[in-house]
């Protein structure tokens, strides 16, 4: 019979050994996870082994089901937020980031990743194909969008596609069906707006007549002399000036966005890092009295980008619905989104082809007028 | 003889028992009061000062942070490893026959002095603790019970004794009632003023009547709910008789809250199975431990420190600090790695149950007056070896301190930086690696949990009729809430009792509900 528990307490010089194991690992690990999430790797290329430092790209998307690619390699989806890329392990230099879907529109961008730095960027996908919202005078009882005429199918329903189902009526009689408040709503916007039937290089025109008939000066056209729209989302402002589209940053240096701003070295280091046009920008920001440099501790920030219009006239611009980063824009053949980030270039991305258009953004839903029609573009990507 | 004259040198001191500072004069108040600033000071400037770094400094609070991380993964294991080895040493207990393992000792002079205090719980609660009494591989007339109840809480408490006495009285060798006066000046009311009068009672009408040594008396202070493990007096006495300083030790059973784990929540039972295991912990490194909940300890230890203290809240642990420091630093916890089966802590309701495990908690972590306690008479009795005074007033702080912070500082301020930091640090490749890096650094920690999801079903009592077995699914998986239940029950009610004590505003006893299914 035994007279004492087989299973003593923890021996104490158990314990000590086992306390200070961990104390060592602790030890060795402490540093080692300090120099990981600080950047530095290990590299063994070339049959030797190197501590190399790396940095990192950080990629915002408007739509889940998209693939990204750095340097023509897929990178692999994050698993729980969806909408957003961390890249790793990114050797420092220049870096081609690429975003796209079967059935959108790829979103492409060079820019540099520096040791130990993140890069941001922001990418989106408009769909090759546009959903639009069919709004008609007359709607079915179960409110479904009713047509008079075939031609709607060959005007527009060819360049886009309908989020809901429309009904094609060959009688005109209207007595089953009830008039549609939104549609007299929408024809209502447009009827009272003349902003997309003119474009901004017209109102540019008109505004040196007016200087002219005004003064006896010479016609040259100054920047005040145009009439100019201003568009302010947030700290966001958009205007156009002298027949060109510009986006402006009105808030505070520290919430700027990243992209206004470039790091605070040479112009041709900026030239290679985000191209000339962004180096160009920032000298003439370093002479500006209206536009400043917001001068950092290590970096540069321009408050005005040009944005590109694809050297057609600009009928209409808005921010894309809820968004500050992106532009409508109506040009002479269809409605684009824009992005104000123009390190390296612009991606713009056609939204809906067309020349007998007009736009309007109304508390952030884009209607169009293709000819008689009315529609609603859908902006919130719907996704299989 | 005077009053004072069977105490030990040191209890004979008029602050020997002091609870807060208005019970000092002079030096002694201000420094007891800037004792009992300190823990609140402490633990809110480590959470403020995180604050202010992730601001200010963000790539140092990051690397702070990170460090912070691998000592929690490094912790968990140590922890983990004591709990699985009390796990097999509780098993192996519980396997083994202490009635035979007794029978080479010559204890039959011994007898238990068993204390129930208790307040308006139901007699079914009652009638449940003194079964297990009766079932105890005992012989019951070596058996002092004593029901202890509160004269606060009315006639139907009393009554409620008399028909347990009437019961029962003839199954022990003596049966007691006390009726606790709500009128004791300098007293709070609670289970540490019960028992206090329930030991000057029975000391006068049993153990000094009967002429019963006081050296043969070992006392077992049992929280009403107690039902205990049929050989824990044989157990005990195997203990007490082989520690090398029988009446220099506290012998303490590991606590078990399953009375009604069946019944009660997934939220109290990964409550009641975390208190558990940190008393496993505790009871493969006793030399860090002080009494808990329900224990044992010789009646002549009792007796020459005047039956510990009556005005604190924490009287369990408290009894043993007075023990050790009126004994010179002389006192010891001995794990008897034995277990007592206790109550979950339930409520009718959900919102109820949470209310009362905050309550309960915050009772439990204002145990953080007694280091006020301990360091206030480690400057006092020099008797005590300076190397004991600095580790233990170390250890206690670090425990209340880490307690409150280090749950807080892990779930919530581990990920301060990123949203404090500044633009500098928010495009480094630290602002972006320090979430996923404290992530799976906690996952890495989490793993610990299994460890502990497979010991507590190990634990559970046999599943009652009208249980579905899917409740054992229920009962693995309910330890993915202990991030959210270290923060809400303990790191929040711990900073409450801490802030409370900080500003002088002193807590009371609150008596946990205890209920059963009729």
């Amino acid at each position: 019979m035994t007279h004492e528990p087989q299973i003593h307490i923890l021996p104490p010089k158990h314990r000590s050994i086992f306390f200070w194991f961990l104390v060592l690992i602790f030890l060795v690990t402490l540093p080692s996870l300090i120099f990981y999430t600080t950047g530095y790797r290990l590299s063994f290329e070339n049959e030797e082994t190197s501590i190399v430092t790396t940095g990192g790209m950080y990629v915002t998307t408007d739509n889940l089901e998209v693939d990204v690619y750095l340097d023509e390699g897929q990178v692999e989806r994050p698993r729980l937020f969806r909408s957003a890329y961390y890249i790793q392990n990114i050797s420092a230099g220049q870096h081609q980031i690429v975003v796209q879907s079967p059935g959108y529109q790829t979103w492409v961008k060079e820019l540099p990743v520096d040791s130990r730095v993140v890069t941001e960027a922001s990418a989106f996908n408009l769909p090759e194909l546009t959903q639009i919202r069919p709004i008609t005078l007359y709607e079915t009882a179960t409110g479904t969008s009713v047509y008079f005429s075939s031609q709607i199918i060959d005007t527009v329903f060819a360049q886009a596609s309908s989020t809901e189902p429309y009904y094609y009526s060959t009688s005109t009689a209207t007595t089953t069906l009830q008039l549609n408040s939104e549609f007299l709503f929408v024809e209502s916007l447009f009827g009272s707006s003349s902003t997309s039937t003119q474009s901004v290089f017209s109102r540019f025109l008109e505004g040196v007549g007016r200087f002219g008939f005004a003064t006896t000066t010479p016609k040259t056209p100054a920047a005040s002399t145009t009439p100019v729209k201003r568009t302010v989302r947030g700290d966001m402002e958009l205007f156009d000036e002298n027949s060109e589209l510009y986006a402006r940053w009105l808030g505070s240096a520290t919430a700027i966005p990243y992209y206004f701003c470039v790091s605070s070295s040479s112009a041709a280091s900026t030239t290679q890092r985000y191209g000339e046009h962004v180096a160009q920008a920032v000298e003439a920001a370093r002479i500006s009295t209206s536009t400043p440099l917001l001068i950092d501790t290590d970096r540069v920030c321009r408050t005005q980008v040009q944005l590109n219009r694809l050297r057609q006239d600009v009928f209409y611009y808005d921010f894309f619905p809820n968004s500050s980063d992106l532009v409508l824009m109506q040009l002479q053949n269809g409605i684009y989104v824009t992005e104000i980030d123009d390190r390296a270039w612009q991606n713009t991305q056609l939204l809906y082809p067309g020349t007998d258009i007009q736009t309007i953004v109304e508390n952030d839903v884009i209607y169009i007028k293709d000819g008689e029609y009315y529609f609603q573009i859908a902006t919130q990507i719907e996704t299989n | 003889m005077s009053e004072k004259s069977h105490l030990l040198p040191y209890a004979q001191r008029s602050d020997f028992k002091v609870a807060r500072a208005n019970e000092l004069t002079g030096t002694d108040r201000r420094f007891f009061r800037f004792l009992e600033i300190v823990p609140g000071v402490a633990a809110w400037a480590t959470i403020v000062g995180i604050v202010l770094a992730s601001i200010y400094t963000p790539f140092i609070a990051a690397y702070f942070i990170i460090a912070f991380s691998i000592y929690w993964v490094l912790k968990t294991i140590f922890l983990s490893y004591h709990v699985r080895y009390n796990w097999k040493r509780l098993k192996h207990h519980m396997e083994l026959d202490w009635g035979a393992m007794v029978q080479r000792f010559s204890y039959d002079k011994y007898y238990h002095l068993v204390i129930f205090p208790f307040y308006k719980e139901p007699i079914e609660v009652l009638e449940q603790t003194i079964q297990g009494v009766l079932a105890a591989k005992y012989d019951t007339q070596k058996l002092i019970v004593v029901f202890a109840a509160e004269a606060r809480a009315g006639a139907e408490a009393e009554a409620v004794a008399r028909t347990l006495e009437d019961k029962y009285a003839d199954s022990f060798g003596h049966f007691l009632v006390t009726i606790h006066p709500s009128d004791i000046v300098g007293e709070i009311a609670g289970k540490g003023s019960n028992v206090h009068w329930a030991l000057q009672q029975v000391k006068q009408q049993v153990i000094d009547v009967q002429n019963i040594p006081y050296q043969n008396i070992l006392t077992s202070i049992f929280d009403i709910d107690t039902v205990i493990y049929p050989d824990y007096f044989n157990c005990l006495i195997w203990f007490f008789m082989t520690v090398e300083n029988p009446y220099k030790s506290c012998f303490q059973p590991v606590p078990l809250f399953t009375n009604n784990l069946w019944e009660a929540s997934a939220l109290s039972r990964v409550m009641a199975m975390s208190s558990t295991f940190w008393q496993m912990i505790m009871q493969e490194r006793p030399e860090k431990a002080a009494t808990f909940s329900s224990h044992s300890v010789s009646f002549q230890a009792l007796y020459e420190i005047g039956y510990g203290q009556a005005n604190v809240v924490s009287e369990d642990s408290r009894i043993f600090w007075n023990l050790m420091i009126a004994n010179d630093g002389n006192f010891e916890v001995v794990s008897m790695s034995y277990p007592i089966a206790m109550d979950a802590t339930t409520a009718s309701t959900f919102w109820g149950t949470i209310a009362n495990i905050y309550r309960q908690h915050r009772r439990w972590t204002y145990g953080v007056e007694n280091w006020c306690y301990i360091v206030y008479h480690f400057t006092k009795n020099k008797a005590i070896p300076l190397k004991k005074r600095w580790s233990v007033a170390l250890l206690q702080g670090e425990g209340y301190w880490s307690l409150v912070t280090n749950p807080i500082m892990l779930f919530i301020l581990g990920w301060a930086p990123i949203f404090l930091g500044t633009r500098e640090f928010h495009e480094t490749v630290l602002s972006y690696e320090l979430p996923i890096m404290v992530r799976n650094l906690l996952i890495v920690a989490m793993f610990g949990l299994v460890v502990s999801a497979v010991i507590s079903l190990s634990l559970t009592p046999p599943r009652p009729d009208g249980h579905s077995r899917f409740r054992y699914v229920v009962m693995m998986l309910q330890w993915i809430m202990v991030p959210l239940t270290m923060i809400i029950f303990s790191a929040i009610p711990g900073l409450d009792a801490q802030t409370r004590l900080m500003f002088g505003r002193y807590m009371g006893f609150w008596v946990t509900p205890k209920a059963r299914t009729k």
